[in-house]
């Protein structure tokens, strides 16, 4: 017998959400934390923490991943460490100098055209298969949380601006972005799926004294939450 | 009988508020804003502890961190600095080194019994006779210690957190405050902290009866304050220096890491006590402690005061004493020539005796309370004339005699300081980049200056940030006299204190030279010279300057011990925050939680070593996971294993030169076991290579390998430049091992894969697609049945878990742990890296010799090989078997192998197979004790010995039918 | 704690680094048994400036620094397969 079978995503954080009674909706295959509880909107103010995994990228590396990106119409960012924006919210970013991780946003459907493409093969380029665990820090108390977490001074980087750290924060390696969500300076935070579970809960803990905690999409990210039921 | 004074301008309390307190079982009142030791001597206890040795009364000596005789307790919180913690409501508390109360102290016939208690006493005790040192371990256990744990208090953790700043100003005096603002000027991020409750050091209370400084300290700290790039943080310790200027910020909640970009020290300087007999008396204390007490707390020191001085500070204080009501009955000045500036002249404009060219040569006390002051005039040599002494009655006697700097930070920091003989004290002469020293601690005295000298540390400590502005002037040390060279007067009748912190005398030290301690090292160990609570802030100076006088030396040449972090001592819920220990799980986590697995540690992953079940023990759960494998089918999660990827042109070269083994002739869609040796030649990893493509192989290593083996195959490609790509893939891959007899019939209604024998023979490797989702299939034998490894991406982990799950219930499917793969393997004989070898394995010794491809060029590890192997294995691995007899007392892992009484090996793993029926297991024996049938000892715990003998490995199906072609 | 520059990512705390020791030749496979096994076992630790590999772990970044290691000051850090900027000291 070979049953019908629909493959279920399922986000490195997911039992966590489940143990918090998260309310959800499918997103591209990957059931989605829209909300956490009935103070989200409070908790995304202070610090909300959010789940975005169920979004789709793909990776790449070596010295030909630059030029094989352009010669497929992809932009990329100029410099190492920093990051472009893609339409419907993505983003390119170029981890160290030749690493190049392609997030699509909510709406996005970039990744769905590069990463059949990427594959083995072709010259000084190297597939890298990509299953994050992808966080969103939205609120006013990130910095609070930052200095708690991270021994890298965040509070000169510009929101929006270009630049990408690779750092490590708890403990464990990350790569952070500052941009902007609903006009608000947010941070992006993006680590291995299997330590995703130990950055959720310790994040969570500290966003929870500083008034603020586990947060859905709809409160952290509404474009997420609006592409939300595929 | 109050001693607080009227309102004080400046005054730190606020007499609105009230609060209640006890000592010792007395209640008392102060104000919020008194430390306990102020409000108490302004209710009139001048008696705030006992001393640690001779258990004297002790009082108020320094107001500033060091009266480490004032230690209290108050609940379950012990040792409180009573001079410097914050008083509180309802606070309840009491000396910590007494028996029966700090006025009745049983302990204090110690005082009487001082001469049998000698320097070195506790090492001399220990020493001789040997006997009795258990003895003497027992009394001094009972009278040493200071403060009463409570086990029932709470865990505390406070969470740290990092800061950033360009400029780090420690000290928030004069100097501190004109380099904050100095260098905020100049555009950088400063951070100011001052461990005092209040900012302005020295302005606020060293005010030689004028406002003039206090009110310098308004207009700086208003200045200071509008300015956005300062941060002013006051009971705030700066701890230590750490590399690269990473302090630790100690403030009453947490601790703050703070990286600066440059550190200006403006710590100032500890005023040292003067050096005579019963200078611990409650009463004589430095003059600055007078002065804080004053414009403070508003608390009137003494009624009598003599002032003992070698500097204008002590004019100064004098001032501040005779303004406040205290009568001043004379200055004992050390100096034959006295101060001769106007300052002289305005005490004695106030109708105060000045005595130039005299010491004091003893204190004496009534009741526990000085009462007064006997003085002798020095002779031409500088000591004491006692034939002419003159006695003065005093409630107090203020000690102005000197300062040391209080260089903590910077001689952290690698400052090299030398010992200025226009200053008497160290200052520093060669600064770590980026370190800035100003004021007291750089010998700068004066008000005028060290003004000056912070706004020059505060800029040239911008300027090393990059922010640009002018070269400063340098500033000028000085005045001359502020510190005498030997304010220390010996007498015949003991009981001058050097250290108070250890009760310390003069002869102490002179009998530490005597028996050889005479370097300032070795003395401090020996007569524990300022190893107490205040860390030598009081005594190393007096310490310095007494062996400088012993071994005739200056004290530049006897030279100071190494400051340490911390600065002052640090609670230690400041320093358990909360710890950051990652650990990972894999993407099946939550369904291993969901089957009640219990957990074992590997690396930093949580793995199930077994899946419990009420009314069940784990050796019965273990069997019966090991049984379903063997008849029916099992499933374990593999997704620890590191799993890394090579790509590229030069990709099997390169796994050439990392492994053992041959992978240039591996074909497309065929997996081959590699070993991996580090440059000598020891086995450090194993693994299966898998070949996708012509130039992409996917690769495993153990559990516990694969960060730092990923890491070791980066560093050599960086040196190599072979044309490859390496991922590591650990994380984005979940993995499976799909085990049993059925594990074909389970797979077979997931997958459109042929998994017939001849289309997916043993050891290939399949891409295809389990239960809808992309997969890498392997066909591998660890466990010694027909099994399938399954690789999927993460996000499909817990999905293809539940599938494999649901899909094998009508086979009985059960998950099994890494207990029960431990058995199946071992059955097998296959060997763990890192329990069947240790970390001077070579592969010849455990059988590994076929998988060493000598003819290769090169592969990492292979010239040691050679090396190796002409000198022979040490031991060698071989499988055994114990003898049905011995089987009772079953060996355990490193049990020792034993022959003619000799250790020749030992066991490396052992189980009681409930599928052979037998107990056997792998052991390392001698390279002549591995024909089949040998007969080995084993020595259990006990002692007992076991008879095993060798025999070949497998010890189950040794063909590996079952795995490679089951029907 | 220390500050360490990678080639790449800047200035770092220490903490984000492994230290991968000397930077020392292999010596060529025809080499004498006991050169090989000074390469093997045998670590200078006479005080100086020294080449170390250092790996900044989170962006996977091997690189080389020379270190002064009796006063622990690095003189300048650079990726393997570029050359340092800057003379030495």
């Amino acid at each position: 017998m070979t049953a019908p079978m629909t493959p279920v995503r399922s986000s490195p954080v997911a039992q966590a959400l489940v143990a918090r009674k998260a309310q959800w909706a499918p997103y591209r295959g990957m059931p989605c934390a829209v909300s956490v509880s009935a103070e989200d909107a409070r908790h995304s103010a202070a610090v909300g923490v959010c789940d975005v995994s169920g979004l789709e990228r793909c990776g790449l590396k070596g010295s030909g991943a630059a030029a094989w990106l352009e010669a497929q119409g992809v932009r990329v960012p100029a410099g190492a460490n920093e990051w472009v924006a893609l339409p419907g919210g993505g983003i390119v970013a170029r981890l160290a100098r030749t690493e190049f991780l392609i997030e699509d946003g909510p709406s996005g459907t970039e990744v769905r055209r590069v990463r059949p493409l990427i594959r083995a093969g072709i010259d000084g380029v190297t597939p890298v298969l990509r299953q994050d665990c992808a966080l969103v820090l939205t609120g006013e108390r990130v910095p609070e949380l930052l200095v708690q977490t991270c021994n890298v001074d965040f509070s000169g980087v510009p929101a929006d601006g270009p630049g990408l750290t690779l750092t490590q924060m708890v403990g464990v390696s990350v790569t952070v972005i500052r941009r902007e969500l609903n006009g608000e300076p947010a941070l992006r935070l993006w680590c291995d799926f299997t330590s995703g579970p130990y950055l959720w809960e310790t994040l969570v803990g500290i966003a929870e004294e500083l008034g603020g905690g586990a947060v859905g999409v709809a409160a952290a990210w509404p474009e997420l939450h609006a592409a939300t039921g595929t | 009988m109050s001693a607080r004074l009227p309102p004080v301008d400046g005054e730190w309390i606020d007499r609105t508020r009230t609060l209640s307190f006890q000592f010792e079982g007395r209640a008392f009142s102060g104000y919020a804003g008194d430390v306990p030791s102020s409000a108490l001597w302004a209710s009139g206890v001048h008696v705030l502890g006992r001393s640690f040795k001779y258990h004297r009364p002790r009082g108020l000596l320094s107001l500033a961190n060091h009266d480490v005789n004032a230690l209290m307790q108050s609940g379950q919180r012990f040792n409180l600095r009573a001079d410097v913690e914050a008083l509180e409501e309802g606070m309840a508390l009491a000396a910590v080194n007494t028996v029966g109360g700090v006025e009745a102290d049983r302990l204090r016939i110690f005082d009487r019994l001082s001469r049998f208690l000698p320097v070195g006493f506790y090492y001399k005790a220990f020493h001789r006779p040997k006997a009795l040192a258990a003895y003497w371990e027992r009394v001094f256990r009972k009278v040493t210690g200071l403060g009463r744990i409570d086990f029932e208090t709470p865990h505390i953790r406070t969470p740290k957190r990092y800061d950033f700043a360009d400029v780090l100003v420690v000290g928030a005096g004069p100097s501190g405050l004109r380099a904050a603002l100095a260098a905020a000027e100049a555009g950088a991020k400063v951070v100011l902290v001052d461990e005092n409750a209040r900012i302005g050091g020295s302005l606020g209370y060293q005010r030689g009866a004028s406002d003039a400084g206090w009110k310098e300290l308004q207009a700086l700290e208003a200045r200071l304050r509008a300015m956005p790039n300062v941060s002013i943080r006051s009971s705030t310790l700066a701890a230590g220096w750490y590399a690269d200027h990473w302090v630790p910020l100690v403030d009453p909640v947490r601790m703050t890491k703070l990286r600066a970009g440059a550190v200006v020290v403006a710590q100032g300087a500890f005023e040292q006590p003067a050096v005579f007999r019963n200078n611990d008396l409650p009463g004589v204390m430095l003059a600055s402690a007078a002065q804080r007490l004053i414009y403070r707390y508003a608390v009137k020191p003494m009624h009598t005061a003599v002032v003992l001085t070698a500097n204008a500070d002590g004019y100064r204080a004098a001032l501040d004493l005779s303004a406040n009501g205290v009568s001043v009955a004379c200055v004992v000045d050390l100096r034959a020539k006295g101060e001769s500036d106007e300052l002289a002249d305005r005490v004695k404009h106030h109708g105060i005796r000045v005595l130039p060219g005299h010491c004091v040569w003893e204190a004496e006390g009534q009741a526990d309370r000085l009462s007064g002051v006997v003085v002798c005039p020095l002779n031409d040599q500088g000591q004491p004339d006692t034939s002419r002494p003159v006695k003065i009655a005093a409630d107090g006697l203020l000690m102005s005699v000197g300062w040391a700097p209080a260089a903590a930070l910077l001689y952290q920091s690698g400052c090299r300081m030398k010992y200025d003989d226009l200053t008497h004290q160290f200052v520093p002469v060669e600064l770590a980049p980026g370190m800035f020293a100003a004021g007291r601690v750089n010998g700068v005295h004066d008000l005028q200056g060290r003004l000056a000298d912070g706004a020059r540390a505060g800029a040239l400590a911008a300027r090393h940030c990059g922010f640009s502005v002018p070269e400063p002037a340098a500033v000028a040390r000085g005045p001359a006299s502020v510190s005498h060279p030997y304010p220390i007067v010996d007498h015949p009748g003991g009981k001058n204190f050097v250290d108070f912190d250890e009760d310390l005398q003069v002869k102490d030290f002179l009998n530490a030279a005597q028996e050889g301690f005479d370097n300032i090292e070795l003395m401090k160990r020996y007569s524990t010279v300022g190893m107490g609570p205040s860390q030598g802030k009081h005594s190393n100076m007096s310490a310095i300057r007494i062996l400088a006088r012993i071994v005739g030396k200056s004290p530049g040449e006897v030279g100071s011990t190494t400051a340490r972090p911390f600065f002052h001592p640090v609670p230690m819920s400041h320093l358990a925050g909360r710890g950051f220990h990652p650990h990972r799980e894999t993407p099946m986590h939550s369904r291993h939680v969901g089957l009640g697995a219990a957990w074992m540690q590997a690396g930093v992953w949580l793995r199930p070593e077994y899946y419990a079940a009420p009314g069940k023990r784990k050796a019965e759960l273990v069997r019966e996971e090991v049984r379903a494998v063997r008849s029916g089918v099992g499933l374990i999660d593999v997704g620890t294993l590191g799993k890394l990827e090579v790509y590229g042109p030069d990709a099997a070269e390169f796994l050439e030169r990392i492994y053992t083994g041959k992978f240039s002739t591996l074909k497309v869609g065929m997996t081959r076991y590699a070993a991996m040796l580090d440059e000598s030649a020891v086995v450090i990893d194993d693994g299966v290579v898998a070949r996708l493509s012509d130039q992409h192989f996917y690769f495993t290593t153990t559990t516990t390998g694969s960060t730092n083996i990923y890491r070791e195959l980066q560093r050599w490609n960086a040196q190599w430049g072979l044309k490859v790509g390496l991922v590591n893939t650990t994380g984005s891959f979940a993995a499976v091992n799909l085990a049993g007899p059925k594990s074909r019939e389970v797979l077979a209604g997931l997958t459109s894969l042929d998994l017939s024998n001849e289309a997916f023979p043993y050891l290939a490797l399949r891409e295809g697609d389990v239960a809808g989702v992309p997969a890498r299939l392997m066909r591998v034998g660890f466990v010694g049945e027909i099994g399938y490894e399954i690789h999927v991406p993460a996000e499909y982990g817990a999905h293809l878990w539940d599938t494999l799950m649901a899909a094998g219930e009508a086979f009985g499917i059960r998950p099994f742990g890494v207990e029960a793969q431990r058995v199946l393997r071992l059955e097998k004989g296959h060997i763990i890296i890192g329990q069947d070898t240790d970390g001077l394995t070579a592969p010849d010794e455990v059988g590994l010799e076929w998988a060493v491809k000598m003819e290769k060029p090169f592969f990492v590890g292979k010239r040691s090989v050679e090396i190796v192997r002409r000198r022979g294995p040490r031991h060698k691995l071989v499988g055994f078997e114990v003898d049905a007899a011995g089987a009772r007392t079953a060996p355990k892992e490193c049990h020792l192998v034993i022959r003619n009484g000799a250790i020749v090996g030992r066991v490396t793993s052992i189980v009681d197979s409930e599928t052979l029926g037998r107990v056997v297991g792998l052991a390392f024996v001698a390279p002549d004790m591995t024909a089949e049938g040998t007969p080995l000892l084993i020595r259990v715990d006990g002692g007992a010995m076991v008879q095993a003998r060798v025999v070949k490995t497998p010890f189950y199906d040794p063909d590996s039918a079952r795995q490679k072609a089951p029907t | 704690m220390k500050l360490l520059n990678c080639p790449v990512n800047g200035s770092r705390p220490v903490s984000e680094f492994a230290y991968g020791g000397e930077v020392r030749a292999m010596p060529p496979a025809d080499c004498t048994d006991p050169q090989w096994a000074d390469y093997v076992f045998h670590r200078s630790g006479i005080p100086g400036v020294k080449v170390e590999w250092w790996y900044h772990i989170a962006s996977g970044t091997w690189f080389y620094a020379e270190r002064d290691v009796s006063l622990d000051r690095i003189l300048r850090t650079w990726l393997p397969g570029e050359s340092p900027e800057g003379e030495i000291r």
